[in-house]
């Protein structure tokens, strides 16, 4: 059984003690992330990337991913206790978790909301196992050809199923694949748009735009709003939720998993769709919906699940396919590029170990978050205590002295802050910053595969529709773009993403 | 004047995408293009940016057609303050050390709010430099000279 050959493999890379140590630390410093406001989960794990470069490949992956999906579970805590989502994958928790709170069934919420998401992340760990092999085994016959077509796949998927407008997603993609050919080409040497700045003659380092966009510029609209009062009142008596609960949530907990394991995989599908599509499952099915919003088990049950689902499946496309569903995962990718691993189908079968023990960490680490997050619940809650007139000057000084530590330079602290000012841009005119992340990671690799593809082929573009695989691919990129223009589907896609 | 007209968010994005693919022509005019069966390095640049460029006049046409869409006004405050703030760290660190310019960075930084309560801030910026220093030199083993003159 080449599975559980894989997953011990996985499991004894997992259970090392320094592996459990960094898993732990990566769940933990995720929870923390997750339950502070105005910072998410891509400028922290931007910041923490320059002090994993001495960890070993595996170890560097485990915590990080432990950032992300910790994260998760932080922000659907504060989600239910202070109706405040530490991150926009929580912001259905917000509806009836917080109404359960105010109920005085908060320490309800939260341990349904944590068993909901280890359930969840059991389940998707066990997807990830199964669905990589054959994708890797597909993805193995890939030539130049066939990975274009892919590249331009998940580019558009992700620009489709993620929220915002398309057409302006698009044009960030492009900004994004442009950002990512600055430095000098390998093929001939030349520097491209480099403006002799000798810094960026190996191209933009991409820790330093994400902070800058995802981090700083955040902050300076943050601190154009009003201070928001946050009041936490709800005392936690019962953490154990009764049988009843558990047997009105675990159907919703079923089937939240199940929606999130899929949409997870698709390209931008990682954060927001699975739990709003759960919980507009959980309504439609419910025999009594007015009781949605109102505190009903089931509102925080399966988006809780489908939400855990899909952050822990949207790792399968980049581990078997190298292809980021979201612009987290593009991180992840560019964590592996630093540590020296091309990311893409060869990767199962060359490093194994980081592979699989990635996954069995994601596990393991959910257990984790399950034991220690419940008991910690004070910690967490004097933490959101923080007033954000302290936390964002700390923020910035991260920010400053990590973006400092990637190489020791001062240049990518300058790159940060006119990554800050563009960031700060973009919100004023109403731009998802996201799809230019994923632009400039993948960029260099859709350049290097289309012109192999081109030189293989003598320049005729005909090929990319005359390989089976990659015409599949690109008329599932045509599809995409039907769809779009199609009203009806337009308009679901809205009501799916509005609040 | 047909102020109840623009929309000002796709209009400067227009504009702003637009002004970048005038960049990267400009900058990459010396590069080759060569053919598409053997790409030179001006190539795939080239074809973004005409294609950068296309997004950038439709959305200009379309901004400046649609009914108003206003920008939210910018406050000079936090803007300023937070630049101010990276931009002593990127001066100072090298030359002054780790602990000053982290010093003055959270104390500038505070500045982008009014809730800012000086001698909290004061106290606050003392605690998290000496932190910063533990954590990042100490610890992590940072390059970075901690006070001026000082590289160890």
């Amino acid at each position: 059984m080449e599975l559980f050959d894989n997953l011990l493999i996985g499991l004894t890379t997992a259970l090392q003690p320094n592996n459990l140590l960094f898993c732990l630390i990566g769940v933990v410093i995720g929870t923390a992330i997750g339950v502070l406001p105005g910072i998410g989960p891509i400028p922290a794990i931007a910041l923490l990337l320059p002090f994993t470069f001495g960890l070993s490949p595996p170890s560097a992956m485990i915590m990080l991913a432990g950032i992300f999906y910790g994260a998760q579970y932080g922000g659907s805590t504060t989600a239910i206790l202070v109706n405040v989502p530490g991150e926009t994958s929580s912001v259905v928790t917000c509806l009836d978790g917080h109404e359960m709170a105010k109920q005085g069934k908060a320490g309800t919420a939260l341990a349904i909301a944590a068993i909901a998401s280890f359930f969840a992340g059991t389940v998707a760990t066990v997807v990830i196992a199964v669905l990589s092999l054959p994708l890797a085994a597909l993805a193995m016959k890939f030539t130049a050809v066939e990975y274009f077509s892919l590249l331009v796949l998940g580019l558009i998927a992700a620009v489709v199923l993620a929220h915002g407008s398309v057409a302006k997603s698009l044009a960030m993609v492009l900004l994004g694949i442009l950002l990512g050919l600055v430095g000098i080409d390998v093929n001939s040497g030349a520097p491209r748009m480099t403006f002799g700045i000798a810094e960026i003659s190996d191209g933009l380092d991409f820790v330093p735009v994400a902070m800058g966009m995802f981090g700083l510029g955040e902050i300076i609209a943050n601190l154009e709003r009003p201070a928001m009062m946050r009041v936490v009142s709800q005392s936690i008596r019962s953490l154990i939720p009764s049988r009843a609960d558990l047997r009105a949530a675990f159907p919703a907990m079923v089937r939240g998993t199940v929606l999130g394991s899929v949409l997870g995989v698709l390209p931008g599908g990682g954060a927001a769709l699975p739990p709003f599509s759960s919980y507009a499952l959980e309504k439609k099915l419910a025999r009594d919906p007015s009781r949605f919003g109102k505190g009903a088990i089931e509102g925080v049950a399966g988006p809780e699940a489908a939400n855990n689902a899909g952050a822990q499946t949207s790792f399968i496309p980049l581990l078997t396919l190298g292809i980021p569903a979201n612009a987290l995962m593009a991180l992840m990718i560019g964590a592996l590029m630093m540590q020296g691993i091309q990311p893409g189908p060869q990767i199962m079968r060359e490093q194994p170990q980081l592979v699989w023990g990635v996954i069995a960490s994601m596990w393991v680490g959910n257990l984790m978050l399950l034991v220690i997050n419940l008991p910690l619940i004070g910690v967490w809650v004097s933490m959101l205590k923080i007033p954000y007139r302290l936390l964002f000057p700390a923020i910035v000084l991260f920010c400053c002295i990590g973006t400092f530590g990637i190489a020791n330079n001062l240049f990518n602290v300058w790159l940060m802050l006119g990554c800050a000012l563009l960031g700060y841009f973009f919100i004023k005119v109403g731009v998802e910053p996201a799809p230019l992340l994923l632009g400039l990671v993948l960029g260099p690799q859709l350049e290097e595969n289309f012109r192999r593809a081109m030189l293989l082929a003598d320049g005729d573009f005909s090929v990319f529709l005359r390989r089976p695989i990659s015409a599949t691919l690109l008329a599932l990129v045509a599809v995409l773009f039907l769809l779009m223009v199609f009203p009806a589907i337009r308009r679901s896609r809205q009501e799916a993403l509005a609040e | 004047m047909n102020a109840r007209r623009t929309d000002w968010q796709d209009l400067l994005f227009g504009l702003f995408l637009i002004a970048v693919a005038g960049i990267a022509l400009a900058a990459t005019r010396t590069l080759s293009g060569g053919t598409a069966a053997d790409m030179g390095p001006g190539y795939m640049p080239r074809a973004i940016a005409i294609m950068l460029l296309a997004f950038g006049l439709w959305f200009s046409i379309r901004g400046l057609r649609r009914p108003f869409v206003g920008i939210a006004p910018v406050r000079l405050q936090p803007l300023l303050a937070i630049t101010a703030s990276v931009a002593v760290f990127a001066l100072s660190a090298t030359r002054f050390g780790l602990a000053l310019s982290s010093f003055a960075a959270i104390l500038i930084a505070s500045l982008a709010t009014r809730e800012a309560r000086p001698i909290e801030t004061l106290l606050f910026a003392l605690g998290l430099s000496a932190a910063a220093v533990l954590l990042f030199v100490k610890a992590l083993a940072l390059p970075v000279p901690i006070w001026p003159g000082a590289w160890f």
